[in-house]
């Protein structure tokens, strides 16, 4: 299955739409939107039920989101067994190839918008581990502003603080560090003079989606990165590299 | 015998029969040969209407196999799959870019696609099983705006990474019948325009509908539809027939895969 998410902060606002059917099969499903959140080492369950604009959608607008929460869908069942230790595969409707997903944007008061279609798949929810991803594949240095977005979602209601790193891959050596937490839309800010093809963006203990944002002159781009092992089905080699890069920060 | 229909259900014809009749339908199947396979999509580039287009790609076999010396070439079609221009690249960064202008493509202002292919000469540090794929980054920049990013969305053509010359392609397969339904998971609502790019990854003629009406896209060409509704489902004879989104409201735009 598949949890979605969005980000609130002062810097752009955003909204989800998370649609009813799957792409293959488009017939309104009777499953009901649910949003979980971690509280003193809890998950909280809530059920979200007046974001529904048609059969087909819930349309969840800026006031709706926070960085902490995770957004699913469940028949209502889940409220009986629902879990508050740990968060399980509750339905297997999202697993759909391709990928079930749902449309996140990013927007500015002023106008510009940029969005994705996005998922964040239970199979990494249970996993721990490290992201590596190249900065200046994707961020802008034309832009006024450069962000990463790091989503995480851990299996466990734990706030957790832990490291993201800029690494200069050349050099051996740490650029930046930031402190993120765990079950949370982080954001970092990342200095132009540090998009360079040498560095790239690690974590030291959690897996995560990092997803990049440019801003300039009120015009937004947002977009997801891959992970290493979709350039190569070579895992060794994918292994090898991040463990270079892993030792940069050990 | 039940191993025997396994293997026939797995060639090329037995998952066009099962695709055709949709059962157990295959949207794609990567190719296994006896050599490293250098995999590309079929990335859409525009000209047209103010656009210019940026790719950012990654030198793979550097950063993952520590091969120095490689090289890229890309390829560029027309939307109507003729042969634009080949550029070859070989002194590459970790991370590299191409921007593809009117001025980049001989005053050409359209839209079409093209392809990326890695290829190296040492082969001691490659085993034959390696497919590598370059699926990033494609950024979209009308009337010299910001650049909106998306990666790579249609898995295309495929060729040896010891540039045999051969490229091969129907990575994406196909069904002899248009009985095959993608809605894409996007309410599009509340927008100016929007515009769905479409590009044939296929050796063969794609039919599809959306909106009540009817396209063919030959192998290779490209297409631009615009939509009205708000929900949107192609119905057609490929199995991963996944467009490009434009949405545009105000000046502002946004690019995103489907």
């Amino acid at each position: 299955m598949n949890f979605f998410y969005g980000i609130s902060n002062d810097l752009f606002k955003s909204e989800i739409q998370i649609p009813l059917f799957q792409n293959r099969n488009f017939k309104k499903s009777n499953l009901k939107l649910f949003k979980s959140y971690p509280k003193n080492n809890k998950w909280i369950l809530q059920e979200i039920s007046s974001k529904k604009i048609n059969d087909y959608f819930y349309i969840l607008k800026n006031e709706d989101i926070l960085s902490n929460e995770i957004f699913f869908l469940a028949d209502e069942t889940i409220l009986n067994e629902f879990d508050d230790k740990k968060l399980k595969n509750f339905n297997n409707f999202t697993d759909t190839s391709p990928a079930f997903r749902a449309n996140f944007k990013i927007y500015l008061n002023q106008g510009g918008f940029s969005s994705y279609q996005s998922e964040y798949p239970y199979s990494m929810v249970t996993k721990k581990g490290t992201i590596l991803s190249s900065i200046s594949s994707i961020a802008n240095s034309d832009a006024d502003k450069n962000y990463v977005l790091i989503k995480n979602i851990f299996e466990e209601p734990i706030e957790e603080n832990f490291k993201a790193y800029l690494v200069n891959y050349k050099t051996k050596s740490i650029e930046e560090q930031f402190e993120i937490k765990t079950n949370y839309t982080n954001c970092i800010e990342i200095k132009n003079k540090l998009i360079k093809p040498e560095i790239f963006l690690v974590t030291d203990r959690y897996l995560g989606i990092p997803m990049y944002v440019s801003i300039k002159n009120n015009f937004l781009s947002f977009e997801h990165t891959h992970p290493p092992h979709s350039y190569t089905n070579n895992f060794e080699k994918v292994t090898n590299l991040k463990k270079e890069i892993n030792e940069i920060i050990n | 015998m039940k191993s025997l229909i396994k293997k026939l259900a797995n060639t090329n014809i037995g998952i066009l029969l099962r695709n055709s009749l949709n059962f157990k339908p295959e949207s794609s199947k990567s190719s296994e040969k006896d050599y490293p396979i250098s995999v590309s999509d079929a990335f859409p580039w525009r000209t047209d209407n103010g656009y210019k287009t940026k790719f950012k790609y990654s030198d793979i076999l550097n950063l993952f196999y520590k091969i120095k010396k490689s090289w890229v070439e890309f390829h560029f079609y027309s939307k109507n799959n003729e042969l634009i221009k080949i550029e070859k690249v070989n002194d590459l960064n970790l991370s590299n870019e191409l921007e593809i202008s009117s001025k980049y493509l001989n005053n050409l202002e359209d839209y079409g696609t093209f392809y990326i292919y890695h290829f190296s000469e040492n082969t001691k540090d490659l085993n034959n099983k390696d497919i590598i794929s370059n699926r990033c980054y494609l950024g979209y920049s009308q009337n010299n705006n910001l650049y909106s990013f998306a990666h790579g969305n249609t898995l295309g053509k495929f060729t040896s990474i010891y540039s045999n010359k051969t490229f091969l392609t129907d990575i994406v397969k196909t069904s002899l019948f248009q009985n095959h339904t993608y809605t894409i998971q996007k309410y599009f609502d509340g927008f100016d325009k929007n515009e769905l790019f479409f590009t044939n990854p296929t050796s063969k003629t794609i039919k599809f509908s959306i909106e009540n009406k009817n396209y063919e896209l030959k192998p290779n060409y490209s297409l631009l539809v615009e939509i009205k509704n708000s929900i949107i489902s192609i119905k057609s004879n490929c199995l991963f027939f996944r467009p490009t989104i434009f949405s545009y409201k105000n000046k502002y735009l946004d690019v995103h895969h489907s």
